[in-house]
């Protein structure tokens, strides 16, 4: 949310939440398999609440949570 | 009582009218305005009573010198000395708010809110002194003297907040409300893309139902150069949240091709006209500015 905080705003990611399992692998953010699209987005938007962050869904249906 | 020099009648009637007039001056360009700052009491009675200082040191500068007593006039020095730690004062309090607002007035913006402080200051010295100057050589003495000195005092008065009077956004550019729309998890404004943010299904509703925006167009083409400006952008949005409150997400976004800017937000009070009020009458930062008859002049004679 914070775009206007500084000039080049560093957004961290928190997780991502997809539905491809070949796309679950290990790295710094955390990375969750939903089995459907419903509980993709309930997963993704528990973890932006709890976390206060942003949610950024990519065009390939993958949600990423992002905070800067 | 041998020994001891007591002030004439008439020079303490310079000094009082003086110290009046500086403090008038200070109280004159203490507004309250739509920016809403400063709004509370203690910010009030902190720069009254620097201003009232300041038109102190102006009033007793001349009597001083005319008593021969040089050593007093140096309370001159005292005087910058004291506007510089209002400024470094108003600076730092700016700066201890920054992370209790809905967003950062920026470094840009609170230097130029500084300065300002600062130069209110001097404008009490200064019409403190010249009312003063003015009261002394005016051939007239009592009450005509005075009655010309005020005068004169608030002439300066008029004449040095017209100077100082900066321009504003409305002055440089055209402010239109923007037409939101709500692609997927892609916000556009009169279709200039502005974010991918919003994903969840809660957060496109609520841009659509509650969002706005506004865009602006300068009038000129180097006035991009005040537009884009970071520290710019950022007053404008801080002014507009200030307004109308944020409920969630607010976004800056230029358009590299004609130069429009772009300020969306989701407010708590959905006010279009403020907005696009409070867009226009956003001043244009000092440290921004950049004349372009100056940046055309071949000042070096190449």
């Amino acid at each position: 949310m914070g775009r206007e905080s500084k000039i080049n705003p560093k957004y961290d990611i928190l997780a991502v939440i997809t539905l491809n399992k070949d796309r679950v692998l290990s790295g710094k953010p955390l990375t969750l398999l939903a089995q459907n699209e419903e509980e993709q987005k309930e997963m993704t938007a528990d973890i932006a609440k709890a976390l206060k962050a942003e949610i950024v869904r990519m065009k390939t249906n993958d949600f990423l949570i992002i905070r800067e | 009582m041998p020994g001891k020099e007591f002030l004439a009648a008439s020079d303490l009637n310079i000094i009082i009218t003086a110290i009046l007039i500086g403090t008038f001056a200070r109280i004159i360009t203490l507004k309250e305005d739509f920016r809403q700052y400063p709004s509370y009491p203690n910010g009030y009675l902190i720069h009254l009573i620097t201003g009232f200082v300041s038109a102190s040191l102006g009033s007793v500068a001349l009597p001083a010198l005319l008593s021969k007593n040089f050593i007093a006039v140096t309370f001159l020095s005292l005087a910058i000395q004291q506007f510089r730690d209002v400024r470094k004062m108003e600076k730092e309090s700016l700066m201890d708010l920054e992370e209790t607002e809905y967003t950062y007035r920026g470094k840009a913006y609170i230097d130029g809110i500084a300065k300002t402080f600062e130069a209110r200051n001097y404008f009490s010295l200064v019409v403190a002194l010249v009312t003063s100057i003015t009261i002394k050589i005016v051939p007239f003495k009592g009450w005509v003297g005075i009655i010309i000195g005020i005068a004169v005092g608030l002439l300066l008065l008029f004449l040095l907040v017209r100077i100082s009077k900066g321009k504003t956004i409305g002055d440089i550019a055209q402010v239109k409300t923007g037409k939101i729309e709500v692609k997927g998890s892609e916000l556009f404004v009169d279709g200039m893309f502005i974010t991918n943010q919003l994903g969840s299904d809660q957060a496109q509703k609520l841009f659509k139902e509650e969002g706005m925006a506004v865009v602006i167009t300068p009038n000129e083409n180097h006035f991009r150069i005040n537009l884009e400006n970071f520290g710019q952008r950022q007053a404008v949005l801080f002014e507009a949240t200030r307004t109308l409150g944020l409920k969630r997400y607010h976004f800056t976004r230029r358009d590299f091709e004609n130069g429009k800017v772009v300020v969306a937000l989701v407010p708590i009070k959905k006010d279009m006209d403020a907005f696009i009020e409070v867009v226009k009458k956003c001043p244009l930062l000092e440290s921004v500015k950049k004349p372009n008859s100056v940046m055309k002049t071949n000042l070096k004679g190449r």
